[in-house]
């Protein structure tokens, strides 16, 4: 009803002519996101002079603001059809909707500390590497997030292969960049010099109880160098510590996990007791690290069919993340102010 | 390389036959296009031989060498599994081709060239597939529905010819799901419905292809030589809801995702939309193909991309009634030939066709030889 007369007074409005109640109703509901940031602005001025420190964040208030402006535009756009989604299914709109939002928990939740982005290309392939933890896979958002802040690129990162069976995930996944982790798609996304992250645990590496937090599992079997290798690309190791302890793991129903579908069901302290307020993460502080590349030009495709080659990087991605987890967890005092 | 001049079309009663007929026709270095199936065409054809024959009947050999065929056509697979019984499907095309390339490697065959049109619906639609498919790629999981089974075994019969007879030029072309004002397939008919049903919770990267653009690169693989295999589709991708959008229709999320393609099955008792199981894992999972060999090799420019030709069917799915009503061209031709045979004149073919697997070729319009002047206007096209 109220779009309706929106449009009908905008028509007017266009014409010149009739600058009656409608319009100026109109008007007020263009300009109030303005005039509430604004108002909010001032307050959060006067607060800080008041108090003498931020009690009203700006910067996440404009998030917040850009958050409910692109959901906005997005389903407009949506509705007509007129996007373009790559041959992966990616969107590069969708995704931008959904930054600003992940920057407010970048920001704000985890309070994410990134070291050593500039070994990121600004342009170009690479393939970074990380460690994988936390349940759900939320620390490859964090990484896109801070590769995003640097350098504006978006992330491809690998999905597992089950992803694809999985309702509402399997588009979700694919509209915000990811694509199921095959030699192929991998090779493409290089080709087309895309950042492309992969996780080499896998869910071994998510679905691993909390007692083992921080021990990286077993590094697939080096299917990431040998893409690396074929396509020529710099490996990038990065570890992220903080991600481990969003949902400690205590135990997992397999049982249940085969009956649904999932490669793991997780009992933590607050799920599935609390229900759906259970999938909340715990707010810890969180640091990654993104490491020296690894270059992989100078050895040649040829080196990919060398499997003893191949395991021998792979190792050495493997220890330096491995590394730089110790390192980090050596310098952390607390799991939640950091 | 020698030149295309004879060649054979098979399933010419439905859109891939005919319109390539159509098309061939306009070459005047094509000396004679025969076309066999078991009904007759669609539309009106000049200069097109018709005979009414069964693929599956072992005459066709006989025919091939009769009529010294350089270039057979294998259109006839039928994709669209609502035209036909599942028997008759597999009869028409695991039978049906099996026959037609036995006759085609003969010692004494004369072809020379085998194009033969096959559908990505080999590939599948799995959840765990590559995101894009080349041609090289092969499907992990053997097909569970009978029609793809099928398609693999048409594909292996290709296949076979091609190791057979190397010295013959293979053509075998995997073409997307098309869309367009004449052909009737499962997705026009799903985005004719005002609530398209779509699987809950999933939104497919699918591909289309305009139908001119499909019989344009069919056409090419005739005129000249492309060894191998190639897919073709429409350039771009589009998500399942998108091209609801596009359409204008609204995205009924109606199927369950377990057991997608059972409650597709009511549905298809309700509204008769063919859509087979292996189309509605189609519809969960989706399937995007590489094209770049195609556009390498193939001197054709697609006119439309995915997203035009959805566009495009939309726009005229919009007029449909008002154009239909207005539409009478059929009834022309049939007006003119009733006409000319009242003048006395050739009209030998149109009705006349034999029943059973002859081969003797009934001519429809032999126009530029045994021309009698009864379409002038035809000539100097068919001719020079």
């Amino acid at each position: 009803m109220s779009e309706r007369r929106a449009t009908s007074s905008t028509k007017r409005h266009s014409n010149g002519n009739g600058r009656g109640p409608l319009s100026s109703l109109e008007s007020l509901y263009r300009d109030l996101p303005g005039t509430a940031m604004s108002a909010t602005g001032t307050l959060a001025m006067r607060l800080r002079d008041v108090t003498g420190r931020d009690v009203i964040d700006l910067e996440s208030l404009q998030d917040i603001v850009s958050i409910g402006y692109r959901v906005a535009e997005l389903r407009s756009q949506h509705r007509s059809g007129r996007y373009n989604v790559d041959e992966f299914g990616f969107d590069p709109e969708f995704a931008n909707t959904l930054v600003p939002f992940f920057k407010l928990v970048y920001r704000r939740y985890w309070r994410v500390d990134s070291v050593g982005l500039e070994h990121v290309p600004e342009h170009g392939s690479a393939l970074l590497v990380s460690n994988h933890s936390g349940v759900l896979p939320l620390d490859g958002v964090m990484i896109a997030v801070a590769v995003h802040e640097q350098t504006d690129r978006f992330v491809r990162p690998l999905i597992a292969t089950w992803f694809g069976s999985m309702p509402m995930l399997s588009w979700f996944l694919r509209r915000a960049g990811g694509t199921l982790g095959h030699p192929d798609d991998t090779l493409r996304l290089l080709a087309r010099d895309e950042l492309v992250l992969v996780f080499p645990e896998g869910v071994r590496g998510t679905g691993k109880p909390f007692r083992e937090r921080y021990r990286l599992r077993r590094f697939g079997r080096g299917g990431f160098v040998e893409m690396a290798l074929r396509a020529g690309v710099p490996i990038v190791p990065i570890s992220v510590v903080g991600a481990e302890e969003i949902y400690p793991m205590i135990a997992d129903l397999q049982p249940l996990a085969k009956l649904t579908g999932f490669p793991y069901f997780p009992i933590t302290p607050t799920w599935p007791w609390l229900g759906p307020l259970g999938l909340v993460p715990l707010p810890t502080k969180w640091r990654i690290r993104f490491h020296e590349p690894v270059r992989t030009d100078e050895h040649g495709a040829k080196a990919a069919d060398d499997p003893s080659f191949v395991m021998r990087i792979s190792d050495e991605v493997r220890d330096t993340i491995q590394q730089g987890l110790v390192t980090e967890l050596m310098n952390r005092r607390s799991v939640f102010r950091g | 390389m020698a030149e295309t001049r004879r060649v054979l079309i098979t399933g010419v009663s439905r859109f891939w036959g005919c319109q390539l007929a159509r098309r061939l026709e306009e070459h005047p270095s094509i000396e004679r296009i025969i076309a066999i199936d078991n009904n007759a065409p669609p539309i009106e054809l000049h200069r097109t031989d018709f005979i009414r024959a069964d693929i599956r009947h072992s005459l066709i050999g006989k025919l091939l060498t009769a009529l010294d065929i350089d270039t057979v056509v294998h259109a006839g697979l039928i994709v669209d599994p609502r035209r036909a019984s599942p028997r008759m499907v597999h009869e028409t095309n695991v039978i049906g081709t099996m026959n037609l390339i036995a006759a085609c490697s003969a010692a004494t065959s004369p072809v020379r060239k085998l194009v033969v049109k096959s559908s990505t619906a080999v590939y599948g639609s799995e959840p765990d597939d590559p995101s894009i498919w080349s041609e090289t790629m092969t499907r992990r999981a053997p097909p569970r529905d009978t029609f793809t089974r099928d398609l693999d075994e048409v594909e292996g019969y290709v296949r076979d010819f091609s190791l057979r007879r190397p010295e013959a030029v293979t053509t075998l072309l995997r073409f997307a799901n098309v869309l367009g004002p004449t052909h009737v397939t499962p997705f026009a008919r799903l985005f004719d419905l005002s609530a398209v049903p779509t699987v809950a919770g999933f939104d497919p990267r699918l591909q289309f292809l305009h139908e001119n653009d499909a019989i344009s690169v069919l056409e090419e693989a005739v005129l000249r030589d492309h060894a191998g295999t190639y897919n073709v589709a429409g350039s771009g991708v589009v998500v399942l809801s998108q091209a609801i959008s596009l359409m204008g229709k609204f995205n009924l999320q109606l199927l369950p995702f377990v057991g997608a393609e059972l409650t597709m099955g009511l549905v298809n008792r309700i509204v008769p939309l063919g859509f087979a199981p292996h189309l509605t894992r189609f519809l969960q999972y989706g399937r995007v193909v590489d094209t770049g060999a195609m556009q390498g090799a193939f001197d054709v420019r697609l006119e439309h991309s995915t997203s035009a030709t959805l566009v495009e069917h939309a726009r005229l799915r919009r007029v449909r009634d008002i154009v239909r009503a207005e539409q009478s061209y059929t009834y022309e031709a049939e007006l003119e030939d009733f006409l000319r045979s009242q003048r006395g004149s050739d009209v030998g073919g149109r009705r006349t066709a034999t029943a059973s697997a002859a081969a003797r070729p009934v001519a429809r319009r032999r126009a530029p030889r045994a021309g009698n002047g009864s379409r002038p206007q035809r000539e100097p096209e068919m001719t020079s």
